[in-house]
């Protein structure tokens, strides 16, 4: 996608003026702790994506990136806090500058801005993790399954994946979930109709010779045919609507008995013992206030999940990202598994209840109905209260909490009332009463009952097979998705595994060639078990030590990176990532990152400048790619080892007359200087375990190192006949010898008067010359052309060569025939 | 060692969301194999275009939108 030219930092976070010229290449930023490393990260981060992760998501509190992103003395000035990117795209072959203040963080500048290059901005936009910091890196390690499923998910996009399984899937449940009431009403729909036409099954021919048989007392020709159109009472004459309605006795009658039955099976022993069995669940649940609350909490989330929708909060319309809330809501589901898992169970129980106070409810309905055509109207409110009290306790049945009104409304639905029943007496005494219709007026009440019913029983079937048909393609889309997925992302993980396995085992060759993983995905989570030595798959934490989990986390984004970014993986900043990895294989990370990804730029900090030095003796980044903050302040930001910094700054030391100041700055510059001296020219130094040298051990080591390597390039320029190199040689010899002399720092074993700690207690016009001193000698050491220390070559075994890194510098160190 | 203030022409924000092109877009390929296994089993190719639209041209991932590709214009009974 891209690489980086230069950044320019201005009065955001720690920094308040910096430039660093990355030139497209690897870049290394080294410095102790606090000295604005993570400052540079954070401004890279910022520049591309409009975001600093350190300072949003999850834990932050209070820290905001708009309140907290500028320099704190330019807190009230947001414009100020500014960063500018010099950005090469090498797809269009075209640089371009992406500028961002924190005064709208969300805008940024881009020139020039044709819409190749803001696509592949808002590409680099999409995919904050180039920047990885060892939390990230950790994140992929040692997180549960689950964790590690998300955190691999958001790096890989998956999450959209996973959102559309877990919609899918709801939408089938919520369309079998439907299924349930209207098969309840269909088979009441059949039993009501089965009643009317007085059968105990319901096939075509049973009815047609039903419905024929009532239709020879009238005299209509006989149906030869039951359809979808078919009307039972087809050719019958329509009654007169001035006529009052009458009640159809035997059907009737009928009804009466079915409705005693669905009473009789209400106050059954079955059901008592079942209301018996969920009110002690129920009890169970209540009895505990925690786990009532979790049912509420887990009721409310579920609710939740089911009503979100909208891309803003319904209550004061602050905007939300649809999928992170879906996300959090989830895992508070997630927690309350067990809750959830009792619920369930519980509502299973009480679906038989809600069936019979349904059936129930429907039978009253029908009698009330029968009851307003008796005359005189037999009294039967008890009957309709009690079908409204049923309508109450379905619905908090269905509803389940709160809890204690459950169980006290659970409690009373194997009660029926005694007025309800007399009704019910009543009115059978009622329609029992009633002179029996002539045959023909018994055939039209037969036929236009059993219509009336046939209707409603078709109705109600027609409802259930277009829901069946639904939740069945809701079902099969959704499981046709489920193993979809799971194929293409096993497929990916396998890739991913492979990868992550042959990269680790490249950094730890030594002893772990034979390395192994397994990414195991189930259901949401994803397992992560490496080979430990042979012994079996283990997690990455269970045995491997820090160092390795460090290389490992590393070593499984670089390989997400390529399967993700395939060849746009251009661009990456690893923020001190290797803190644990031990120095070998420091070396070794250098070689897979130089090796294995030759088109990606990494930006890399540490705080450990013997790692920077690998970066640069394995070829990772160029002797001038890298920079070393040596302090920070709240004033000035980070400043570096930069011989333009450090000359200047002790000059306006001395010019305050603080030779302290001065002395100590100096003394800091040269011990940096004096190890990176030795390191380059491979100069012996007593070795000490705890690597903390001294400038007195340190600074005459280079020198004599220097001594020796022009000795050495006489010896060989003598050895090759090349007269005019050896005086060449000889001139560079005495010149160096004159500014080693004069800085007397060879001297400081043997003369305490002249040794660096009593530099303090000079004057300014004794310190003075020190300084030159030390200036000219450092300059003995630099290539007049490029001004940098050149280094021995190769770094180890017999050296061959003293160089720089632009080539003026190259001084043969092999005799001829050696 | 700071730059001049960069003196930069107004241009387009960056405010759409992202389209990657030229690497793999696993979201994309996972909708694609699922589109065409909805093929291989059958699924009438009303259903099939109502998805692609939902998950691969609008990008919307709302349950409302999966159950209306899913659906089409039929409401439950």
């Amino acid at each position: 996608m891209i690489q980086v030219d230069s950044i320019t930092i201005k009065e955001f976070r720690g920094i308040r003026d910096l430039t660093l010229n990355f030139k497209e290449k690897n870049f290394a930023i080294c410095g102790p702790n606090g000295t604005g490393k993570s400052g540079v990260v954070d401004a890279l981060e910022f520049a591309l994506t409009g975001n600093v992760s350190r300072l949003s998501g999850e834990g932050r509190g209070d820290v905001s990136l708009r309140r907290h992103g500028p320099h704190v003395d330019k807190r009230d000035d947001p414009d100020k806090a500014r960063v500018t990117l010099k950005v090469t795209i090498p797809s269009l072959s075209k640089t371009v500058t992406v500028e961002r203040s924190l005064k709208n963080p969300a805008v940024a500048h881009v020139t020039p801005s044709d819409a190749a290059v803001l696509e592949v901005l808002q590409q680099v936009k999409a995919h904050p993790e180039i920047v990885l910091s060892r939390r990230e890196l950790i994140r992929y390690v040692l997180a549960t399954p689950g964790k590690r499923a998300e955190e691999v998910q958001a790096l890989l996009h998956l999450d959209q994946v996973e959102q559309v399984r877990l919609g899918l899937q709801k939408i089938a449940n919520s369309c079998e979930n439907q299924l349930v009431p209207l098969g309840t009403a269909s088979t009441q729909a059949c039993d009501n109709l089965l009643r009317a036409l007085e059968l105990s099954e319901l096939t075509r021919e049973k009815v047609l010779a039903a419905a024929n048989a009532q239709r020879s007392i009238l005299g209509l020709s006989p149906l030869t045919d039951l359809t979808e159109a078919t009307s039972l009472k087809d050719g019958m004459a329509t009654p007169d609507p001035a006529k009052p309605q009458r009640i159809p006795k035997a059907q009737a009658l009928a009804d009466i008995r079915a409705a005693r039955e669905a009473l009789a099976e209400i106050s059954s022993v079955p059901t008592t013992t079942r209301v018996t069995e969920v009110a002690a669940d129920l009890n169970a649940l209540a009895s505990d206030p925690a786990v009532a609350a979790s049912v509420k909490r887990e009721t409310f989330y579920t609710t939740g999940m089911e009503l979100i929708e909208a891309e803003a909060c319904p209550f004061c319309d602050t905007p939300w990202d649809f999928g992170e809330l879906k996300k959090h809501i989830q895992a508070k589901i997630g927690h309350l598994e067990e809750i959830s898992r009792k619920r369930t169970a519980a509502e299973k129980k009480i679906a038989p209840l809600i069936a019979a106070l349904r059936k129930v409810q429907a039978a009253m309905n029908t009698l009330v109905d029968y009851a307003s055509l008796t005359t005189p109207p037999v009294a039967c409110e008890a009957a309709r209260d009690y079908s409204a009290n049923c309508g109450t306790v379905v619905q908090r049945l269905t509803a389940l909490l709160p809890l204690a009104e459950t169980i006290t409304f659970l409690a009373n639905v194997p009660v029926v009332p005694q007025a309800v029943l007399d009704a019910v007496a009543n009115l059978e005494k009622a329609v029992g009463s009633l002179p029996d219709p002539t045959k023909q007026d018994a055939a039209r009440e037969w036929l236009t009952v059993a219509q009336e019913r046939l209707e409603v029983w078709r109705d109600a079937m027609r409802k259930q097979k277009a829901a069946k048909e639904q939740a069945e393609r809701a079902r099969k889309v959704s499981d046709i998705y489920a193993t979809t997925s799971d194929t293409v992302l096993a497929g990916i993980y396998a890739a991913v595994e492979k990868e992550f396995a042959s990269l680790y085992s490249f950094v730890n060759r030594d002893d772990e060639d034979k390395f192994k993983a397994q990414l195991i995905p189930s259901r949401g989570k994803l397992g992560f078990d490496v080979d430990f030595y042979g012994r079996g798959f283990f997690p990455p934490g269970a045995y491997h030590s820090e160092g390795h989990q460090d290389s490992m986390g590393l070593c499984l984004y670089l390989a997400l990176m390529r399967h993700l970014q395939g060849n746009g993986f251009t661009f990456s900043v690893l923020d001190d990532v290797l803190m644990s990895v031990d120095a070998g294989h420091r070396r070794e990370v250098c070689t897979l990152l130089k090796k294995e990804f030759p088109n990606t730029q990494f930006i890399m900090t540490t705080h450990d400048p013997i790692w920077l030095r690998h970066m640069r003796t394995e070829g990772l980044t160029g002797a001038r790619s890298a920079v070393h903050f040596r302090s920070w302040s709240v004033n000035h930001g980070p400043t570096r080892w930069d011989e333009r910094d450090v000359w200047t700054e002790i000059g306006d030391h001395l010019k305050e007359n603080d030779v302290r100041a001065a002395a100590a700055l100096l003394r800091n510059y040269l011990e940096y200087t004096s190890a990176e001296l030795c390191h380059r020219l491979r100069a012996p130094v007593e070795f000490r375990g705890d690597a903390q040298y001294q400038l007195g051990e340190l600074l005459p080591a280079a020198i004599t190192r220097m001594r020796r390597l022009h000795v050495r390039a006489k010896e060989a320029a003598n050895s090759w006949n090349q007269r005019e190199v050896t005086e060449q040689l000889t001139a560079r010899e005495s010149r160096f010898a004159i500014l080693a002399d004069t800085s007397n720092a060879e001297k400081w074993q043997v003369n305490a008067a002249v040794h660096f700690n009593s530099w303090d207690n000079l004057g300014k016009e004794d310190f003075e010359p020190v300084v030159k001193a030390f200036r000219d000698l450092l300059g003995g050491f630099t290539c007049s052309d490029c001004n940098e220390y050149p280094r021995v070559s190769p770094d180890r075994e017999s050296p061959e060569s003293l160089r720089c890194d632009c080539g003026k510098t190259n001084i043969n160190l092999r005799k001829k025939g050696a | 060692m700071g730059t001049r203030e960069s003196e930069l022409p107004e241009a387009s924000p960056m405010t759409t969301s992202p389209v990657k092109e030229g690497s793999p877009d696993v979201p994309a390929q996972v909708f694609e194999k699922f589109l065409q296994a909805l093929g291989d089993a059958s699924a009438s190719a009303e259903l099939i275009a109502r998805l692609r639209k939902t998950l691969l041209d609008d990008k919307t991932f709302t349950e409302r939108a999966l159950k209306a590709a899913v659906l089409g214009e039929e409401s439950l009974p």
